[in-house]
């Protein structure tokens, strides 16, 4: 019988092996990260750090957060605006430890945030060298600006008819809607929801789904807004997806995001129209609809203007006419001292069938004077008069 | 006023007529007319961007007929 030792002795003899080579060690490793699982309310994660060659797997181990270093995670996610999550690459420094009933395990107690912020900015350089060069005709890098197809559509001249594509019961969709409704201007909207989930590792499949769907009836819509809001500032992968990039850059209808960014900016938003927040989104709809109204509003105070101009105008014009016609009438010349001349009550203009004996009457203001002509000769006074 | 008018043949009238009503040389009798006509286009504008046009429209849909209407998630 062979001589056995206890597994815990065994255990105890790697333990402290391990330990001798080990203790007080750290060491810095690039890996991709898997199963991972974050416990937040005790600030521990679980995960898998491992290296792959082709499709193969060469090396898995197991690694861990504990609490003291779970900001570690946090600190990852706010400045690379990604989830910690499957599939991502990292570098991280570990310390080894092995325990008799857990085994193998790295603790991690640090990430280098630097390495992935450099992956990430390298990725999105070759995304967007990548959608300039392969659709020359509707995407072209202009002065540092993205000019896409997309984004020179003009806009049309009201907005009433959205397709909102967001997460359901989410802060964004509040946020857009709640904008949208309570707009002083009493502006009817209609919105109709392609609600899906907007962040995770296939939010981009899912967003273009969506917006396939949006394409497959876009005579019902003037413009589509992509909104997604709230305090969670991570999460930008599926915003730097090529494919998600190009629909946008060649969608036939205007489209605003409002993805949650103050400070970054998304190569979708690059191939879009970019208005930061959900909110923002919803107040630029409006404040363009305004605009148009603004513009029927200018319409119709030069039309009342040039009215009353044209009716005051046309008002003055028979004051005058009946001034000339009151200064012409008779009564009112015959009140200067002219008077009219009758022949037989019939006013003569013309004194040529005057003659001398003929019986005239002169008509003054108030009284007739009926007389006979006894002389008629040219008058040379006439420029005196 | 035509069929099937939209914002943009709206606005495109409206803007045609107060030009023709600013022109000096307008008559005054074509001027009620025309001032009833950019009246109506611009009622019909504040009217369509509040949605009472929809408004009416869907209410005499209703009574013509009966209650068939599409549900749709407004923005109202």
């Amino acid at each position: 019988m062979p001589q056995a030792i206890k597994l815990s002795e065994l255990a105890y003899e790697i333990q402290e092996t391990m330990e001798a080579r080990f203790e007080g060690e750290t060491f810095w490793v690039t890996c991709e990260i898997s199963d991972v699982k974050k416990y937040i309310s005790t600030r521990r994660c679980y995960l898998k750090l491992v290296e792959r060659e082709g499709n193969n797997t060469n090396t898995e181990l197991r690694a861990v957060f504990w609490a003291n270093y779970y900001n570690e995670i946090e600190l990852f996610e706010k400045k690379t605006k990604q989830n910690f999550a499957d599939g991502i690459e990292i570098t991280c420094e570990v310390k080894v430890r092995f325990h008799p009933k857990y085994g193998l395990n790295l603790d991690v107690v640090k990430i280098d945030v630097a390495y992935t912020l450099g992956t990430i900015e390298l990725e999105r350089q070759k995304t967007l060298e990548k959608l300039v060069t392969e659709n020359p005709k509707h995407i072209k890098l202009v002065e540092g600006n993205y000019i896409t197809y997309n984004n020179k559509l003009s806009l049309p001249i009201v907005i009433q008819r959205i397709a909102l594509i967001t997460a359901p019961n989410s802060d964004g969709q509040r946020d857009f809607k709640q904008e949208l409704e309570k707009n002083k201007h009493g502006y009817a909207v209609e919105v109709t929801e392609f609600l899906t989930q907007i962040q995770g590792d296939n939010a981009h499949q899912l967003i273009l789904e969506q917006l396939q769907l949006v394409y497959s009836q876009k005579e019902n819509f003037d413009m589509v807004a992509i909104v997604r809001g709230g305090g969670s500032q991570t999460d930008f992968k599926p915003f730097e997806d090529y494919e998600l990039a190009k629909t946008v850059a060649i969608f036939p209808l205007p489209i605003y995001t409002g993805i949650g960014h103050d400070r970054n900016t998304s190569i979708v938003d690059m191939m879009a129209r970019e208005h930061k927040t959900p909110t923002k989104v919803a107040s630029k709809i409006i404040e363009h609809n305004f605009e148009f109204e603004n513009s029927i509003i200018e319409l119709k105070e030069r039309l009342n203007q040039q009215v009353d101009f044209l009716i005051d105008n046309a008002k003055e014009n028979i004051q005058d006419l009946k001034r000339l016609v009151k200064l012409a009438s008779p009564a009112n010349i015959m009140k200067k001292g002219f008077a009219i001349i009758t022949i037989k009550d019939k006013i003569i203009i013309d004194p040529k069938n005057i003659e001398p004996n003929t019986e005239i009457d002169i008509l003054l203001q108030d009284e007739i004077i009926y007389t006979t002509v006894t002389k008629k000769e040219k008058n040379a006074q006439r420029t005196n008069l | 006023m035509p069929k099937e008018l939209t914002y943009n043949k709206a606005f495109t009238q409206l803007e045609k007529l107060v030009e023709q009503i600013e022109d000096d040389t307008i008559q005054l009798d074509t001027l009620a007319a025309k001032v009833k006509e950019a009246n109506e286009l611009i009622v019909y504008c504040e009217d369509k961007l509040r949605g009472i046009e929809k408004e009416v429209k869907s209410a005499a849909a209703k009574l013509t007929t009966g209650a068939r209407s599409k549900v749709k998630n407004k923005g109202k």
